[in-house]
């Protein structure tokens, strides 16, 4: 491994860590949404017949919030074991940096033993953990965009919910209130969403 | 992974515990570390060896952007407390290690350049965090010849490093003391053997008695709150020390 790989070790703790605090702004959100949702259900309540369809997606909205946390638990899960295996390479980059300078330092024997030693782990655990590492990146990807697909149906949601709002009768105004805070808030969860993404397009 | 627990809570102002994890391979010690956070800015307290690295990182950014660790606290030389400084170095190069003077030209054995560390003279030193004043307290000998404790004046922490250590087995490794006859009995051996300077453990038994603590935090074991402060201080002024019996 050689030091620009290292120094890229680096930078991916880093991308992992961004990674993270995306993720805990979008746990935060969440549960932001499902104390919404909640509020929401208990209004519905109130309102009666007019916004049973109201009740129905706020609901569907506090489902949503709950799958999304735990997409989230899931993905940092994820991000944690990422943590583990670039530590892995980190490790490896200071040893392999150490072994550099009795390349360059010491005598004729030594350097070949340590070439030829650099050599073997090279073949037997760099290409391994490099497949462990590009693996936990696809189930990273992955999981990143099951979560945008997730997102979209709570942007849906949120929508029918403005709809319904519009026949609640006397609570019109006090849904369309609701649900347009939905909307917003999914609409930041999406933004968070799209900043995952674009930290793990820099990764690949 | 380690749990990452919130021991103390004011404002902008936490401590964070990070403790127990339950992949830890039974041939390495159990270690604590503890976050200090004030505001925007964070010091870390003993980041533990490099092995559990992965396994601190992770907890740690559950509650806090590692980021903005921009200094770390070793309260002495061992591997267990600090040979993790690397990887953290290689993360932000610009960490800044409080270390004992003592120990500042062994410390970077580990990794680092000069710019790394500041060197914490014997008398002790104020450490500042977020415009927040922690103290480092002399603790030496208490194992290590060149040894520090962290108190926070304001939260009533002291950081005690290896002072106040019990190694505990399964079951009764919780957070907090409960019972304090049960749990020093698990303390007694290894305050026996690894404190080894009568003299320095009743100096620093005044010393610390005379401050006001409500968390007594070792890096190995549970945490003393309340009266179990005074008491382990009791304990300790009167335990034997430094002899082993062959």
């Amino acid at each position: 491994m050689s030091a620009q790989q290292g120094r890229d070790s680096g930078r991916e703790l880093r991308r992992i860590v961004r990674i993270n605090e995306e993720i805990k702004h979008v746990v935060a959100t969440a549960a932001k949404i499902n104390l919404m949702a909640m509020n929401a259900i208990f209004l519905a309540k109130r309102a009666g017949h007019s916004a049973l369809g109201f009740g129905v997606l706020s609901n569907e909205l506090r489902r949503f919030a709950l799958d999304l946390q735990g997409q989230m638990v899931r993905l940092r899960e994820a991000t944690h074991g990422s943590v583990a295996t670039v530590t892995v390479f980190l490790k490896r980059t200071r040893q392999n940096r150490i072994f550099g300078r009795i390349i360059r330092q010491a005598s004729t024997p030594a350097r070949a033993h340590v070439e030829a030693f650099l050599l073997e782990r090279q073949e037997k655990g760099l290409g391994r953990e490099r497949e462990q590492l590009a693996a936990l990146e696809r189930r990273l990807t992955q999981m990143i965009a099951d979560t945008a697909q997730l997102v979209e149906m709570g942007s849906v949601l949120a929508r029918s919910a403005k709809i319904e709002a519009a026949y609640g009768g006397a609570h019109a105004a006090a849904l369309m209130q609701v649900s347009s805070d939905f909307e917003r808030t999914i609409g930041e969860i999406r933004h968070s969403l799209e900043a995952l993404i674009k930290q793990q397009d820099d990764g690949s | 992974m380690k749990n990452a627990r919130v021991i103390y809570e004011n404002g902008n102002h936490k401590w964070i515990a990070i403790v127990r994890d339950p992949e830890r391979p039974a041939y390495l010690i159990d270690t604590n570390e503890y976050l200090v956070i004030s505001g925007d800015e964070a010091i870390l307290l003993d980041p533990g060896g490099s092995e559990i690295f992965p396994a601190v990182f992770s907890a740690l950014s559950t509650q806090f952007d590692p980021r903005k660790v921009g200094q770390i606290f070793a309260s002495h030389q061992d591997p267990d407390i600090i040979s993790s400084l690397s990887l953290w170095l290689e993360f932000n190069p610009a960490i800044k290690c409080h270390v004992s003077w003592l120990w500042a030209n062994f410390v970077p054995h580990f990794g680092g350049t000069p710019d790394n560390y500041l060197a914490l003279p014997d008398g002790g030193a104020e450490i500042v965090v977020g415009g927040r004043r922690l103290v480092a307290i002399p603790a030496h000998y208490l194992h290590s010849s060149g040894n520090f404790h962290l108190y926070d004046p304001q939260a009533k922490i002291l950081y005690s490093g290896d002072v106040g250590a019990a190694l505990l087995p399964p079951g009764e490794d919780g957070l907090f003391v409960e019972d304090f006859d049960r749990h020093i009995r698990h303390a007694e051996a290894f305050h026996r053997r690894w404190m080894g300077s009568e003299r320095a453990k009743r100096d620093w038994c005044y010393r610390v008695g005379q401050l006001d603590i409500e968390l007594l935090c070792p890096q190995h074991g549970a945490i003393y709150r309340g009266q179990d402060v005074r008491r382990f201080i009791d304990w300790f002024a009167h335990l034997e020390i430094g002899l082993l019996k062959l």
